[in-house]
């Protein structure tokens, strides 16, 4: 771990300010991330889609609930990314099974309910801890920033409710003339496959867009704790100014 | 280049400001705290209002119309140029050029929130500050103005007593910041991770390679005393 080698300026900010570093990430790295991120995302989703069947409600719920898994992803593409390296497919497919395997269990089950879990994920993701040494550390890194970590969350979960609703809206709004009303009454219609399909694809593609933001944000947040806790930004400096 | 949140401003004078622009998580929880007080508001104004039967129901219409397009922009022309909410997340709101915002350009940037709205709570405004460097929404680019951080977070204590000593060579601007930030974290970092740090800036404290750890820290103390100006009271 080479602390002077992160390519982004390290310094105390708040954990707002810390996740709009996160945002600027993503920005930064959006090619990388629709290499690897992108594909992984649309087969997952794709799936997802296929069980429409089973009931309008049902797509949703799988990409909902496969989310912390999917963040695995995004998480290796920015931790990367922190230091300045692009990353292709075949990076990913290279770290698969640590990526995709390690933790499975917990990630799909206790890691869904978490309110915070972008913030701890690096915990046991990147620092690859287990057991009673990342409870500790999650600990360490939630004292008195639990409100600022789920504060974050509640942020991002409230705009993808937004989002969704929001281009919904707009396919009602460019509806032809003297439509609009019906539209509006088939979207609300509950039950039926064709528009349980265009809501769930709807959100589908909104989490292909806002989950990389909220992943980075997190990140972000985690490595600010870092520089409170044991001053990256000092060590960056000294092996910067001083090496 | 390492990756920054930071907006540079210049002035005419020709100085450059670092202004530190607010982006999306601040902005909406301001936004909720803005939108709780409003609602309060509201729910007083429509309270009296009811009393006064019709006479009320006009007045009820002329206060939501105020508190939903002017509640901003009186804030943001007071004394803390921003909205209680953006008050308590620390942001205000500033001219691009780090200036104080102007009567135009409050007005514009909260007119231009019913752009901001559309399609629905927020969607276009959210986008923007997700997409851009800046964390410009669409108001913002029309005036001119920024979201900015009012206070810097400080994690310097006072620093630890030491007496002062002269580096061991000059030392360059970034180089006494860095060893002055070292010494300021020496309170609330532990006494083993403030000595690797100090590990780092060896060939400043012109110790031999030898030294103990407890010596390197305490010369560096020394160091950091010197470089704020610091000197051995004179007998």
């Amino acid at each position: 771990m080479r602390v002077d080698a992160i390519a982004l300026q390290l310094r105390p900010r708040t954990m707002a300010e810390a996740a709009d570093l996160g945002v600027l990430l993503v920005q930064r790295h959006v090619r990388s991330l629709a290499r690897t991120w992108a594909p992984v995302y649309a087969a997952v989703a794709l799936l997802a889609l296929a069980t429409i069947e089973l009931g309008a409600w049902v797509p949703g719920l799988v990409i909902f609930w496969c989310k912390p898994w999917l963040d695995r992803t995004i998480l290796f593409v920015l931790s990367r990314a922190v230091f300045g390296d692009a990353t292709s497919a075949a990076d990913l497919w290279r770290q698969r099974r640590s990526i995709w395997r390690g933790d499975l269990l917990r990630t799909l089950t206790l890691r869904r309910l978490s309110p915070w879990r972008s913030y701890t994920q690096p915990v046991a993701q990147l620092e690859g801890q287990s057991g009673a040494a990342r409870r500790r550390r999650r600990a360490q890194l939630l004292r008195g920033r639990r409100g600022a970590a789920a504060g974050v969350h509640a942020v991002y979960a409230h705009v993808e409710l937004v989002l969704v609703t929001g281009v919904l809206a707009l396919a009602v709004w460019l509806a032809p003339e003297g439509s609009h009303r019906s539209v509006l009454a088939w979207l609300g219609r509950g039950g039926t496959l064709s528009n349980g399909l265009v809501i769930s694809a709807t959100y589908a593609a909104i989490v292909l867009v806002l989950e990389p933001f909220y992943v980075a944000s997190g990140f972000a947040m985690y490595l600010n704790r870092r520089v409170e806790l044991e001053a990256w930004d000092v060590e960056q400096e000294f092996r910067r100014a001083l090496a | 280049m390492a990756l920054d949140t930071l907006y540079q401003a210049e002035t005419p004078e020709g100085i450059a400001l670092a202004l530190r622009p607010a982006g999306l998580v601040a902005r909406a929880q301001a936004w909720a705290i803005d939108f709780g007080i409003r609602l309060g508001l509201f729910f007083v104004i429509s309270l009296v209002a009811g009393i006064a039967g019709g006479l009320g129901a006009a007045f009820l219409l002329i206060a939501y119309f105020l508190l939903e397009w002017f509640y901003p922009v009186v804030f943001e022309l007071g004394r803390g140029g921003a909205t209680p909410g953006k008050q308590a997340l620390g942001l205000q709101v500033v001219m691009d050029s780090g200036l104080p915002v102007t009567v135009a350009a409050s007005v514009v940037r909260n007119l231009l929130r019913a752009a901001d709205f559309l399609p629905f709570l927020y969607a276009a405004g959210a986008m923007a500050l997700l997409l851009r460097h800046d964390f410009k929404r669409l108001g913002d680019l029309a005036a001119g103005t920024l979201v900015v951080y009012r206070e810097t977070v400080r994690l310097h204590g006072a620093l630890p007593e030491a007496p002062p000593v002269a580096p061991a060579r000059l030392l360059s601007g970034a180089e006494q910041a860095a060893i002055v930030a070292w010494a300021g974290r020496g309170t609330r970092l532990t006494p083993e991770r403030f000595e690797e740090l100090a590990q780092l800036a060896r060939p400043v404290a012109g110790l031999p390679a030898g030294a103990r750890g407890a010596d390197l820290t305490r010369r560096l103390l020394g160091v950091a005393h010197w470089v704020l100006g610091h000197r051995e009271a004179q007998r």
